[in-house]
Order: structure tokens, then C-alpha cells, then sequence
């Protein structure tokens, strides 16, 4: 394969096949470099669309049993294309076109959402060997490309031509911006130990048992704990999704929104949800790493476990007030991820940790 | 309140959340499974035959219609030539019925029941004013029992008849008057024998 | 310098909100995320039912009773038959007043619950409405089991009960408190002591007891700003002199006091229902009244201790068949006028949380 930055690992034989049938129809080369990555593309976006339907579905049968009672039950068994369904329902329902100068904005505030959702995704490491693209500068990359769902909502929320979808979008904004940076610092803990922005590399770090980052106990369990707060309030769930709940009088960013392009933002937050898992997975509990199972069912397991988290979340606690989670966020984590990377940089100075 | 203490009891929280996921779920699956209705439940209205004859108990002594507190019942009837009562026409409009059970507490006769049956949405509320044909019909498969002095020696003090309240001597009613104002032509305003008939505003 | 003009805005939570319990509207001024004013605009709900009552016959009147305050429909009733009783001068048995006294405390219990499950939905968590109406589904269905309905029950009828419980009842109202009683660590353990939660109502609405008494707000409202006053024991009625209980009291008076007191009152009813159960006595169950029931003429106020405060009903009859005026006092409706005291200088979310903690429903406010 001509192609230095594609690792396909366990599918190397379908994409080897298929190099070898743009060879036999006599593409040019670029051309088969095009038609190659075209592909990989395609399948990732195949895949993660299956996971949010599927996240959609596992979201209400979790928050049913909680309630002790069943979520979707009658479409299909136990309610299992119930999401299929909502979304077709959503795409035949009418577009509402709101009287706002820009026009522009507002139609594409969604499709930014939608697509840097994705974005993340090219250098996530599914598998051993199963990475889009492993670029040297994964992580920041990463943390870069998740900023944009900012500008997604400030364009949804300037759009609606509402002042409270204003107020909402930029609240929504001014929490995803201030949650950035206790999540960054906490990343900073690991990289600190890693020595290398690289996604695949963080990975093979905690290779071997208990080598995960979760367990390097003075910085490591904190660095999890923090991240997971970050990564709660950068998704807008529970307890920080002021900007969805309804109970508030000033409503979020996407109120003007109807049919497909809800469905857009609505789906962007559960690949949103999925993506600050994986990062989580890969970053503290160890990636794909782990016996005897194919690396891939690890990375999904403990993926779907921080998401079964998140979830468990949103439906024990409470929300908190505006001002009180920038409060937290400033007056709180910011200080401790801060004190945590101090401190991780002392052990590592100091050669303290058990794992060495 | 220290940082230990709240992430003890923020994890307490989860705790308690995560163990209701084993547990089963307490709702039902409706309609493929029915609640088995308590055998008091007030349901629909419903009219009341004879277990042997199929003939209706109801003898249109009308304390049914002066005991609802919404008019829903109207009784239509004419005295024959041994000056008993027959019963011309009995209407029941489910839309005005607040299910409230006091014209079942005031017959005398085991003619009226609250079965425990509610299945019976319509699309349009002429539907929902039945008629003796509907009430009988939809009566003839609920039990009851019959309380009826011809039968048994004694009237049971058991059941959804004990205590029975005021209306229990048919002659002189209490006269309730006809509030509605929405149905002008109540027929039977003359028959009554109270002395208070305003005429509802 | 100059200073940039800010301008304060009105901001309608009107009639259709998540948030607000039944059809209320309140109109907000706001100066930016800070409520200044509001004003409540009620009568979205209202019924006539006190006009209705003119002319109906006196036990043509209970159902519409029911449907005045239908979260705590036994009282209703209770409260209703209360006053005609005082006025006709009528014995009720003694298993009839148990029986009553049971069937109160249960739904008190029941309006408790709901009250849990909605202040926490308001505030964000989705849970905990779920838990409380799973056991109230217990309480609803031992209702059904004795008087047929699960809402609106007729069942305290003037001169006593309507219908005695059936053999199952006591059985299943004892498992019933039991497994009341092992639920208390769940509900304390989800919210009580939540961080969060401690942050959302903690110091929030404030109400100091002069103001409280000045409004006359009354029930978890007043005895959550710490002043022990409670209608079943300083104005005893029916058989509450005989049963041992606490009355609760909390020393601040803000939301997460008025939050904790409900629980705990649904502690002590417990108490009362496990001591009505053991000694239940034998007996009539209904007084008898004469089939066309006048009472004499004259005026009477009763007034009951429902879940939400004090109830009142004031009765005038002028010897006649119907009552010449029926006046119903619902607590919720002062605990409304006290919102605009409360409620200011705090911001919208907290507002929210005020507003729940208060415990309005609208069909007492509006009849």
C-alpha cells in the first residue's frame, strides 16, 4: 500500500482487495489515494451513526430501568429501531423557516455541529492497528477539534433571530469554553508521563497489567475524576445541560430548530458523548488494551462503560445553576487540575510512582 | 460541607440509581396486559337485567337521575293502567358523568351498576350518550348482586351498598334542581316533586 | 465615562411551562438574569365550583369537593363534611372518624410524594418522580380497593364514610407503611445531602416567620420557617386528639427546609396511620340522615389540616335543602401572594426552585 499514514490493522485484507481492484480498473494514482481514504471515511461515519442510533436506544432503556420502568418496547424487540423510526419521523416533519437576515447562519449552525462531532474521530484509536490516520499531534488535534461545536452554537444561537436562543447559545458557549481547560490540564497529567502527543502512543503506554493511567495512583485517579466532569459539561449533560432542559425559562440555542436539523444537533451531542468516552478510554483506561478479547470489543467495552456512566449521570443528579457551574469550573477544577499537574510532574521528577 | 463527604454521598447517589437497573420493571405491558380491576372500581354505568328473565331490574322510579350531581342520567317513563311505572327511554351521557357512584347508591333495585369496565373512547361525544339498548347490553356480562327485596329475605348491608345515604325512601326526593344549562329540555322537571327548581344559571 | 443603560424587561412564564404546577402566569421583571417583580395572574383553572355548590343538594356537593383540591381529594371532602356536620349537629361513629383519619394521612402521604418527585424534577433530577409515584401507586391502590376511584374518591360523605374498607385493606395498608418505611434511606440518600442539591436550594427563599404569619401561610410552609403550628393539634378535629405524633418544625425557612419538612410529615402520618390501623373499633360506619337532609339555618367555618396547609369551608344555610353559600379556603392561594415577597432579588433558576418548593396547585388557588 502506497498510502504511509493508513493502518487498518484486522482490515487490512477488505482494503488490500480492495487497493488491488482500483489497481486492476487502471486509476491513477491519486485517484486510488482519494478512493481509498473516500472509503475509510465512509466506513467510519457507517459505524458511528450505527453507535449513536444505538446510544439513542441504550440512553432510554437505561434511563427506563432506572425508573423501573421499560423504555421503548413495542418497535421491534424491546424498542430496538425505535430510533430508526424517530428519525425518519424528524425528517418528514416541517422545516420551520424562521423570519432572520441570516439566512446562512442558521442553516448551517447544524451542519458545523454534525460535522465537527465527526471531526474527532480521525485519529481515535479503535483498534490495534485500526486508527484513521495516526498523526504525531493526536491529542491536540483532538482537543482542537472538539472546540468547534463552540461556534455551531453561538451560530445557532445568533441565528434564531430569538433573544433568549441568543442568551442560551451563548451561555451554552461560555460553559463549553470554561470547561475546556480543566479538561486540557487533565490531559496535560498523562502526556506529562506519555512524552508524546500521539493517540497510539498513549495507548501502548499502559500496555500490561494495571499500567493503565486510572490506577498511577496520586495523579492519575484525579486527572479521571476531573476529566470526567470537564467531559460531562463539554457534552452538555447532566449536571450542566442548562441549555437543554426545559424547566429553565431562558431555553437553549437549538429551540428554533425543527425536523432534520434538530435531529442533527440532536445526534451531534450523542457522537459528542461517544467521543469524550473514547478519549477518556484511550487516555485513562488504557485504549484497546486487554487479554484475550480482540482489541477493538476492548476498546468498545470500556468506551460503552463511560458512556453507561455519563448516562447514570444525568439521571441521579440534579442541575446546576448558570452561575454556579462557572463558579465551579474557575473556583474549583481549574486550581486542582493546575495543583494535579504539579504534582504529576513531581512524581514523575521524583520517580515516586509504584509502576516504575 | 466537606469535599469527602460530598463525593461520598454523590456516589451514594449513584448507588442507589445503579441497584433499581437489576430490579424488574413494575409497569405493564397495556394492551396486551390488563390490570385486574379492584371489584368496587367505578367504572362505566351501566344498566342491570335480571339473571333469569334478561329483562331489565330498572323500574323508573327516576332516584337516579335526581341523585347526579351533573344530570347525565335522564329517564324517560309513563305510568300504565295499573299506575305503574314503565320505562320509556333511559340516557346516559358519558361526557357529563363524573363517575362519581351516587346513582348506584341510590337505587333501590339493582338496576344501576359502576361496572369495572373503561375501555370506551369514542371519536365524537354523540357517541358517548347511550341509550338503554348500549347500557343493557354492555351490563349483561357484569355480576352483581342482586339486592332487590322480592328476592332475598333481607337487603345485604355488604358491598357497594352499605351506607346507604340519604336517598333511600323513592317518594319524596330531594328535588335536586337542573343545573345544566346547557340542556334546556329536561323533560322531566314537572314530575319532580321539590320546590326548589331554579332553572340553573 | 458613560455607563452603558440597562432597562429592566418583562419576561411572561405563562399558563404552559414545564415548570410551573398547573396553569399558573407570572409576570417577571427582570433586570437581566435577576427577577425584580412578580406579579401572578391566576384563574386559569377556576370552575365555579363554589357558585355550582348553590345549587346542588348538601350530598350532591361532595364529588364537586373532591375536584377543588384534587391532590388531596379526602380532605376536601373531610373538610366539606366537617361543616355540615357542625352545622346539623351530627354524631359521626367512631370507626367512621378512624377510617377517615386513615384515609387523610394516606393521602397526605400520597401528596407528599408527588410534591418529592416534582420539586426534583423542576430542579433537574428525573429520577425521583418516578420513585414517588411508584409508591404511591400503593396508597392509589388501596384507595381503588375501597372506594372505586384513584383520584377523585366521594368517599368522606356527611354523617361518616361512604363504604367500609374491605378485609384486604389492613393487610396491605401494614405492608404498605412497612415498605414506606425501608424507602426513607433511598429518598433521604438520592437528594438530601447531594451537593448539588444543596447548592440549588440551600439559602434560597428565604421566608422569616413574621412574614409567613403575616400572609397566612400555613402547613410545611409555616412550620418550615419554624413556627410549630398545626391545625390538628392547636384546633384538634375528628379523633386527632388521640393519636401521639411530632410536629415537625425547620429552623431557616428556605427552600431545602420546606423540602426536608415535607418528608419528614410524611414520617409522622405514618406514625398516625400504624396507630389508626391498631385500634380501629367496630361499628356504623355512616350516621343516618334523613332522606331530604336540611340542616338547620345558620353559618359555619370548618377548617382541616390538608397536606398543603390550612383548609377551610364555610357553610351558611338557610334551612333548605341546598346551601345557600359554600366558601372554600385553599392554603395555596396565600402561599401564591407570598411568592412576590419571596421570590424577588434571586435569579430565574432559583425561582424555579421556589416556586416548587411552595407547593401550589392551582385548583386550590382557582376553584
Amino acid at each position: 500500500m502506497s498510502t504511509p499514514l493508513l493502518a487498518v490493522g484486522e482490515l487490512h485484507g477488505v482494503f488490500k482487495s480492495l487497493h488491488e481492484l482500483l489497481v486492476s480498473l487502471g486509476l491513477p494514482q491519486p485517484w486510488q489515494s482519494v478512493v481509498m481514504y473516500a472509503a475509510l471515511g465512509v466506513t467510519v461515519f457507517g459505524v458511528l451513526s450505527l453507535l449513536a442510533l444505538f446510544l439513542v436506544w441504550w440512553e432510554r432503556k437505561i434511563a427506563g430501568h432506572i425508573q423501573q420502568r421499560f423504555g421503548p418496547m413495542r418497535v421491534g424487540w424491546h424498542g430496538w429501531y425505535q430510533t430508526v423510526m424517530d428519525a425518519l419521523k424528524l425528517l418528514q416533519k416541517e422545516d420551520v423557516r424562521i423570519d432572520t437576515r441570516d439566512r446562512v447562519v442558521f442553516f448551517w449552525a447544524p451542519v458545523v455541529c454534525f460535522v465537527a462531532a465527526f471531526l474527532a474521530y480521525v485519529v481515535m484509536p479503535f483498534g490495534n492497528g485500526l486508527i484513521v490516520a495516526d498523526l504525531n499531534i493526536g491529542i491536540l488535534y483532538v482537543m482542537a477539534v472538539t472546540t468547534f461545536t463552540v461556534i455551531s452554537l453561538l451560530m445557532a444561537g445568533w441565528g434564531s433571530n430569538n433573544k433568549y436562543a441568543l442568551l442560551g447559545g451563548m451561555r451554552s458557549a461560555a460553559q463549553v469554553v470554561s470547561y475546556e481547560v480543566p479538561m486540557v490540564v487533565s490531559l496535560l497529567a498523562v502526556i506529562l508521563y506519555v512524552g508524546s502527543l500521539s493517540m497510539v502512543d498513549i495507548v501502548e503506554s499502559q500496555s500490561g497489567w494495571f499500567n493503565w493511567f486510572i490506577f498511577r495512583v496520586p495523579f492519575g485517579p484525579i486527572a479521571f475524576v476531573t476529566y470526567t466532569i470537564s467531559a460531562v459539561a463539554e457534552a452538555n449533560r447532566t449536571p450542566f445541560d442548562i441549555p437543554e432542559a426545559e424547566q429553565e425559562l431562558v431555553a437553549g440555542y437549538n429551540i428554533e430548530y425543527s425536523g432534520m436539523k434538530f435531529a442533527m444537533f440532536f445526534l451531534a451531542e450523542f457522537v459528542n458523548m461517544f467521543t469524550v468516552s473514547a478519549i477518556a478510554t484511550t487516555v485513562f483506561l488504557g485504549g484497546w488494551n486487554g487479554p484475550w478479547l480482540p482489541s477493538w470489543l476492548w476498546f468498545l467495552g470500556k468506551t460503552l462503560f463511560m458512556v453507561f456512566l455519563l448516562m447514570l449521570f444525568r439521571w441521579t443528579y440534579p442541575r446546576l445553576r448558570v452561575d454556579q457551574l462557572m463558579e465551579f469550573a474557575w473556583k474549583f477544577l481549574v486550581p486542582v487540575t493546575f495543583a494535579n499537574l504539579i504534582l504529576a510532574g513531581i512524581v514523575k521528577h521524583l520517580g515516586w510512582g509504584w509502576w516504575e | 460541607m466537606g469535599l469527602v463527604s460530598a463525593i461520598k454521598n454523590l456516589l451514594k447517589g449513584l448507588g442507589i440509581t445503579g441497584k433499581h437497573l437489576g430490579r424488574h420493571a413494575i409497569t405493564i405491558q397495556y394492551p396486551e396486559e390488563r390490570y385486574q380491576m379492584p371489584e368496587r372500581s367505578r367504572g362505566i354505568v351501566v344498566l342491570l337485567s335480571d339473571k333469569e328473565t334478561g329483562e331489565l331490574n330498572c323500574t323508573a322510579c327516576e332516584l337516579c337521575m335526581r341523585a347526579c350531581p351533573t344530570a347525565a342520567i335522564r329517564v324517560e317513563s309513563h305510568r300504565d293502567e295499573n299506575k305503574k311505572k314503565v320505562l320509556d327511554g333511559f340516557t346516559l351521557d358519558n361526557g357529563l358523568c363524573c363517575f362519581c357512584g351516587l346513582c348506584e347508591e341510590a337505587c333501590n333495585f339493582s338496576a344501576l351498576k359502576m361496572a369495572t369496565k373503561y375501555e370506551f373512547s369514542t371519536l365524537t361525544k354523540q357517541e358517548l350518550i347511550w341509550d338503554v339498548k348500549k347500557l343493557q347490553e354492555v351490563g349483561l356480562d357484569v355480576d352483581y348482586i342482586d339486592t332487590r327485596k322480592k328476592k332475598k329475605d333481607k337487603p345485604d348491608a355488604d358491598q357497594a351498598d352499605s351506607g346507604k345515604p340519604t336517598e333511600e325512601k323513592p317518594a319524596p326526593a330531594e328535588a335536586p334542581a337542573n343545573p345544566n344549562t346547557d340542556t334546556p329540555d329536561v323533560k322531566n322537571e314537572d314530575k319532580k316533586q321539590g320546590d326548589q327548581t331554579d332553572a340553573g344559571d | 465615562m458613560t455607563r452603558l443603560r440597562t432597562e429592566e424587561f418583562l419576561v411572561n412564564m405563562g399558563p404552559h411551562h414545564p415548570s410551573t404546577h398547573g396553569v399558573c402566569r407570572l409576570i417577571l421583571t427582570m433586570d437581566g438574569e435577576k427577577v425584580i417583580a412578580i406579579e401572578p395572574v391566576i384563574g386559569y383553572l377556576h370552575r365555579a365550583i363554589e357558585k355550582i355548590c348553590e345549587n346542588r343538594t348538601y350530598p350532591m356537593c361532595t364529588p364537586l369537593m373532591d375536584r377543588f383540591e384534587y391532590v388531596t381529594a379526602m380532605a376536601a371532602d373531610h373538610v366539606y363534611a366537617l361543616a355540615v356536620e357542625k352545622l346539623a349537629g351530627l354524631e359521626v361513629p367512631e370507626r367512621a372518624e378512624y377510617l377517615r383519619v386513615i384515609m387523610v394521612e394516606l393521602n397526605r402521604i400520597a401528596s407528599h410524594l408527588i410534591f418529592w418527585g416534582v420539586t426534583a424534577m423542576d430542579i433537574g433530577a428525573y429520577t425521583p418522580f418516578l420513585y414517588g409515584l411508584r409508591e404511591r401507586e400503593d396508597i392509589v391502590d388501596l384507595f381503588e380497593m375501597t372506594c372505586g376511584q384513584r383520584l377523585t374518591y366521594n368517599y368522606i360523605r356527611i354523617g361518616g364514610v361512604s363504604q367500609d374498607i374491605p378485609p384486604e385493606f389492613v393487610p396491605q395498608c401494614r405492608a404498605f407503611i412497612k415498605k414506606m418505611w425501608s424507602k426513607f434511606s433511598d429518598y433521604e440518600g438520592l437528594l438530601n445531602e447531594n451537593p448539588i442539591w444543596l447548592a440549588r436550594t440551600k439559602g434560597i427563599g428565604v421566608l422569616k416567620p413574621e412574614t409567613a404569619i403575616a400572609y397566612g401561610a400555613s402547613g410545611p410552609v409555616l412550620r418550615a420557617s419554624g413556627v410549630k403550628y398545626d391545625v390538628r393539634r392547636d384546633d384538634p378535629y375528628s379523633v386527632y386528639d388521640k393519636f401521639d405524633f411530632d410536629i415537625p418544625t425547620q429552623k431557616s425557612g428556605d427552600s431545602y427546609d420546606r423540602f426536608i419538612q415535607r418528608i419528614d410529615e410524611i414520617k409522622e402520618s405514618l406514625k398516625i396511620i400504624e396507630q389508626a390501623l391498631d385500634n380501629l373499633p367496630e361499628g356504623d360506619i355512616r350516621a343516618k340522615l334523613k332522606p331530604k337532609f336540611k340542616p338547620p339555618e345558620g353559618e359555619v367555618y370548618s377548617r382541616i389540616e390538608s397536606a398543603r396547609g390550612e383548609m377551610g369551608c364555610y357553610v351558611r344555610s338557610d334551612g333548605t335543602v341546598k346551601p345557600v353559600r359554600v366558601k372554600l379556603r385553599g392554603s395555596s392561594f396565600n402561599h401564591l401572594m407570598l411568592m412576590p415577597i419571596v421570590g424577588v432579588d434571586c435569579l430565574i433558576a432559583d425561582l424555579v426552585a421556589i416556586f416548587a418548593t411552595m407547593d401550589i396547585i392551582m385548583p386550590e388557588v382557582d376553584r
